[in-house]
């Protein structure tokens, strides 16, 4: 049996070579293009995904190491795209260009899930690796504030 | 008529809405001084008679409105982030009388009948906010008529409102989906009357964008992300050096990879925006393509510009402002002013090269067919698509279909096409529709890089304090050595914003110096405006402690000092924005601020509109930290306060990245960055906070993307030195050596 991945909850032969990033197996073989290419190097934070829930960087991180994982992109994050933070994100009006902002999502829902009452400079710290060039820092540190309290909400 | 034309000159826009054909018709057409007259015509039931539209109601290019109410909205302007693709049609429905909630946008093809549609010059709203008014008003005219006949009344006993016409008198209603079959057979008005602003329901107000559910769930397609069967994938990399040329590839080895379909060489196209020429790999999937890429053995001949080293020709430029130059202006008796003078000044500033970087990389889908072209692409210029392409494949540029996409942020590098270009090359020669994506490093490597530039001035002091003589001696390899190699120097045309600058400066001289090109410079996000404003600003700082000064009271005296008439707006206008900037970050208290923190001024008239920043940080003077940004925006009127306000918020961002630490660097004729490790851009710990204040106004509505960058260098470098004692000249003021 081939090796296979867990995408979004449905199972997913790796049918390439090993080495090809994760970014490209979504994008071009699955053609799953919510998950943004920006820099191949792991700088810029646009192609985060979750492996076993920890935010990644699938652009540098090889489809042949993921057999048996489970990977969340932003298309699965919430079932109706109301996941906490997409919520905050569309009451901040946070996106310009929104290229980089599935990465920031991702980045962010990872982070709250380990940290569900982060500082400012917590939030700062955790989201220092997701460039956003259109320059909407402020929203997306708004918005994880807001999404943390709703979060802290459902957990009470 | 030149891409350039195309940008489109809104001083002649005209905008009339006429019968002329059962066409949807847009009449462009240049003129000797290569501005663009253009006319927009809107005829009524155009499309419907074209048979090009399934809509009940089709009145123009903009509108399509279904039997069921559904109303889709075109936008013609191309969408990068600034939130153009909400504004205009908003403006639509606003006139329209439509319900917000029912419409549906999309991004108009390359089509004439938009209008133009080259997005550049923060000019989208100024150039089409009257016209989509007028596009929308007339179609609620022709509903209201078409339920006026139904009840058999006037159109005056009639009233729109939301998706709905009423009958005054019997408060009976129809619905827009209802009228509209009817309404599309009613009289065209011909110059239909316009809301007063009091009665606006979208504009003026904060509307969320109309894509933003699609952006967080990952569904928004940009240029990057179009997707077709048969599509195969390409890599590219480019000659390293402007004007060089391919010696030999060998391709053995790359061509010997699983899934590599071909390698191919892409000459260079003598046009503007076309590519300077590169080697392909085409092949399943664009990592193959990248890994091929790299075993593919290419040898360059790398011409004259390999000399090109940028740290020796901003020295150079230096020298060129720092000794007599072609004088460009002169007004007054600059030489009795010094004469004269009480006490004199003298700076220079400077500036590197900057890269666009937006987080999408150069990206297209183009499938060249025998008799189809079709082109994917997030673009700022469609109709420079359709030049480009149909040159290079020698057809008509309306027959190259462009579909343009959402852009992941662009900043003028994609108002080029060179990207695109290639594609097609490339699905030319295979005959297959091709994805290529350039990588990042490519990205940084070939772009049309913001001028490196050098800026002198010399200015004399009265004993009161006041500036009576002003030299101003600028060089920057400018746009134009773009479309002719021959420049050597800025033009004429390129320093007005020096020959106008708001101050009263009776006595002035502006200078020209050397700067040819070694590499391609194009538009970025604020263009030349960011240079002016670091030198004015910085310098009038520098100005007010020299005569012993407030620096805010020295900038208005500069600002009253000017008694030419063309300019009591300007003057007035700029006067507010500072003042209101000062105020509300605190600089009238700035004594009580702590040890080692400072506020500094700026305020820049740009894409003619007023932007003034006062910016608070703590320094040493080494370390710089930017605490608050208080930004003061006089646009006139405002289509959408939070699209305004999120332009601001991000050209503080851009402002501070150029500011502080990206710069490209040039060694040998290439490039030396390569990825955002080495060009750093602004990241989330550096954002200071940022508050926007929007001037109200009447005025009518003007730039918008653009002017928010001038401003922040100069105040900043004018906070550092509050703060420190240490004057920053050279942009960026902490360049990462590379």
């Amino acid at each position: 049996m081939d090796k296979s991945i867990t995408i979004n909850g449905k199972q997913y032969a790796i049918d390439v070579d090993n080495d090809m990033p994760l970014l490209w197996f979504l994008r071009d073989r699955l053609e799953k293009t919510g998950t943004k290419f920006g820099c191949g190097a792991g700088l810029c934070g646009a192609c985060t995904v979750h492996v076993d829930g920890v935010a990644t960087r699938a652009c540098i991180t090889p489809v042949g190491m993921l057999a048996d994982k489970v990977i969340t992109t932003i298309e699965g994050l919430s079932e109706e795209g109301d996941h906490p933070l997409q919520k905050a994100w569309l009451n901040n009006n946070v996106p310009q260009c929104g290229y980089c902002q599935a990465g920031q999502i991702m980045n962010a829902a990872s982070f709250l899930a380990t940290n569900p009452t982060p500082s400012a400079d917590e939030i700062d710290n955790a989201m220092q690796g997701n460039i956003c060039r259109c320059g909407t820092y402020q929203r997306i540190k708004k918005a994880i504030g807001e999404a943390a309290f709703e979060l802290a909400k459902e957990v009470s | 008529m030149s891409i350039l034309d195309k940008l489109g000159n809104d001083k002649t826009l005209s905008s009339q809405i006429e019968n002329v054909s059962r066409r949807n018709f847009i009449k462009a057409s240049g003129v000797a001084t290569g501005g663009l007259v253009l006319g927009i015509a809107i005829p009524s039931k155009a499309m419907a008679f074209g048979g090009e539209s399934k809509a009940a109601f089709n009145p123009n290019a903009f509108i399509h409105l279904q039997e069921n109410g559904d109303l889709l909205l075109y936008c013609g302007r191309c969408e990068m982030g600034q939130g153009i693709s909400t504004a205009l049609p908003a403006a639509v429905a606003d006139e329209m009388e439509a319900d917000w909630s029912r419409v549906t946008v999309e991004q108009g093809d390359a089509d004439e009948k938009y209008g133009p549609q080259g997005t550049g010059g923060s000019a989208s709203i100024r150039v089409m906010f009257e016209p989509m008014r007028e596009a929308g008003a007339a179609a609620k005219i022709m509903l209201v008529a078409a339920a006026a006949k139904v009840w058999g009344i006037s159109s005056e006993e009639c009233e729109a409102k939301k998706h709905f016409v009423y009958n005054n008198a019997t408060g009976k209603k129809l619905s827009f989906g209802q009228l509209a079959s009817l309404a599309a057979s009613q009289p065209i008005p011909e110059k239909p009357q316009l809301k007063q602003k009091s009665d606006y329901n979208y504009i003026g107000k904060a509307l969320p964008r109309h894509d933003q559910s699609q952006v967080v769930v990952g569904q928004r397609i940009y240029g990057v992300d179009t997707k077709m069967p048969g599509l195969k994938y390409a890599a590219i990399t480019h000659c390293p050096v402007l004007g060089g040329k391919l010696k030999s590839f060998d391709k053995t080895a790359a061509i010997a990879m699983k899934g590599v379909i071909d390698v191919i060489a892409i000459d260079p196209l003598a046009l503007p925006f076309g590519s300077i020429g590169g080697v392909a790999v085409v092949a399943d999937n664009t990592w193959t393509a990248q890994q091929a890429l790299k075993q593919v053995k290419i040898e360059w001949d790398l011409g004259e510009n390999v000399t090109y080293d940028t740290v020796a020709y901003k020295q150079q430029l230096v020298k060129n402002v720092e000794n007599p130059a072609e004088i460009a202006t002169e007004r007054g008796d600059l030489k009795a002013a010094f004469a004269n003078a009480s006490q004199t000044l003298k700076a220079t500033y400077t500036g590197g090269h900057l890269s666009h970087s937006p987080m999408e990389p150069n990206a297209s889908v183009v499938f060249v067919e025998k008799d189809k072209c079709e082109v994917w692409a997030a673009t700022q210029a469609p109709a420079a698509i359709q030049d480009v392409l149909g040159k290079y494949l020698k057809r008509e540029p309306k027959d190259i279909i462009v579909h343009v996409t959402m852009a992941g942020g662009a900043f003028g590098r994609k108002f080029k096409c060179d990207y695109v270009h290639e594609a097609a090359v490339l699905s030319e020669k295979l005959g297959v529709p091709i994805q290529l994506t350039w990588s990042r490093e490519e990205d940084m490597r070939t772009g049309y890089y913001h001028s490196i530039s050098a800026q002198h001035i010399e200015a004399s002091l009265d004993e009161q304090g006041a500036v009576t003589g002003w030299l101003h001696r600028t060089a920057f390899p400018p746009i134009g050595s773009l479309f002719n190699p021959a420049t050597v120097k800025p033009s004429k045309g390129d320093v007005s914003a020096v020959d106008n600058y708001p101050f009263g400066l009776p006595n002035f001289r502006s200078e020209i110096g050397e700067a040819k090109a070694h590499t391609r410079i194009g538009w970025y996000r604020a263009v030349y405006a960011i240079f002016y404003g670091f030198s004015f600003s910085s310098f009038a700082d520098e100005l007010a402690y020299k005569a012993g000064k407030d620096p805010l009271t020295f900038l208005h005296q500069l600002y009253d000092a000017n008694n030419i008439d063309e300019q009591k707006e300007q003057v007035s206008r700029s006067k507010n924005a500072l003042e209101i900037a000062a105020k509300q970050s605190g600089w009238y208290e700035r004594d009580n601020l702590p040890k080692g923190q400072g506020i500094g001024l700026a305020v820049h008239y740009s894409f003619q509109s007023y932007v003034a920043m006062a910016v608070r940080v703590e320094s040493d003077g080494e370390n710089i930290k930017v605490l608050q940004v208080d930004c003061v925006i006089d646009c006139g009127q405002v289509l959408n306060k939070d699209g305004a306000t999120a332009q601001m918020e991000g050209a503080v961002v851009m402002g501070m990245s150029l500011a502080l630490s990206t710069e490209i660097t040039f060694r040998e004729g290439a490039v030396v960055n390569s990825n955002f490790h080495n060009y750093p851009v602004m990241r989330t710990s550096d954002m200071p906070h940022v508050n926007v204040h929007i001037v109200e106004s009447e005025h009518k509505p003007t730039g918008l993307g653009e002017p928010g960058v001038a401003p922040f260098a100069p105040a900043l470098s004018n906070a550092v030195f509050a703060a420190s004692g240490k004057r920053y000249r050279d942009i960026p003021f902490k360049p990462m050596s590379v």
